[in-house]
């Protein structure tokens, strides 16, 4: 991601969001373009998140190369593939294993 | 050049240049010919298109779902962009000059619209530099791609403050 702005430290883990009983799992992918400020910006408004988790999540996706944003059945995780893909970020979906 | 935008009752005022308001009235026909042409002049697939209308799927044991996904929302995801750009577009030819400032009024809608807009332009103009590693928005004038490579970290300037507004 880009980076015209500090980023704070994280101060908590983010990677236990899923349920493992749940088959499919969306992944935020980094890349060189979107801002740090604006993905955080889109989780938050499409995923309901709190700053801080969205905040963790961006930097899980800037420092690891990705992130789990969210869970669920197929149509579901579909769905907000659909919607990251709306705001320009980059996102898969696969089945959890 | 400082607070581009600022939240006035249940409005984002935008205030730039008459400079900076020429520079981007050009940019929404140009991403419109892009996303509507979906290839090179030579017939080749656009990387532009690839990379604003991703795969869903990556294995390659659900290359059937990745077809139906690509078939259910290409068109959705195509529709959303274009009229992103007829919001901006709009609010573009609205503005005026007044002491020098150019100023306009979004709505909510056409705020998120800029948003939009300003982050595909940026995703397109990434693919066409051949960017891939972190952009910090320092540009080396002695490059070629430098106009370019200026207009990308303006666009990133822009969108950063609008983020910044919206978040408020």
């Amino acid at each position: 991601m880009s980076t015209t702005a500090p980023v704070r430290e994280r101060t908590e883990e983010h990677d236990e969001i899923t349920d493992p009983d749940i088959p499919w799992i969306v992944i935020v992918w980094n890349d060189p373009i979107n801002l740090m400020s604006y993905v955080v910006f889109v989780f938050q408004k499409l995923f309901g998140y709190s700053k801080e988790k969205a905040t963790g999540l961006m930097l899980d996706v800037h420092h690891k190369g990705k992130a789990v944003v969210s869970s669920g059945p197929r149509e579901k995780a579909e769905f907000d593939v659909f919607r990251l893909h709306g705001h320009g970020l980059w996102a898969t979906m696969q089945k959890d294993r | 050049m400082a607070g581009a935008f600022k939240r006035a009752g249940g409005r984002v005022r935008v205030r730039l240049s008459p400079q900076e308001a020429a520079v981007l009235r050009n940019l929404p026909d140009q991403l419109r010919g892009v996303l509507t042409a979906e290839q090179l002049p030579g017939g080749q697939p656009d990387p532009v298109t690839a990379r604003l209308f991703p795969p869903a799927y990556r294995d390659a044991g659900d290359r059937e779902r990745e077809e139906e996904y690509h078939t259910l929302v290409h068109d959705d995801l195509l529709n959303a962009r274009l009229a992103n750009l007829d919001l901006m577009a709009g609010s573009l030819a609205r503005g005026s000059v007044s002491m020098r400032r150019w100023t306009v009024d979004l709505s909510e809608e056409e705020a998120m619209a800029w948003l939009g807009v300003l982050n595909d332009l940026r995703l397109a103009l990434g693919v066409r530099l051949g960017i891939e590693e972190d952009f910090d928005g320092r540009v080396d004038e002695s490059d070629p791609s430098a106009p370019a490579m200026n207009l990308l970290a303006y666009l990133g300037w822009l969108e950063e403050l609008l983020v910044e507004t919206l978040s408020a």
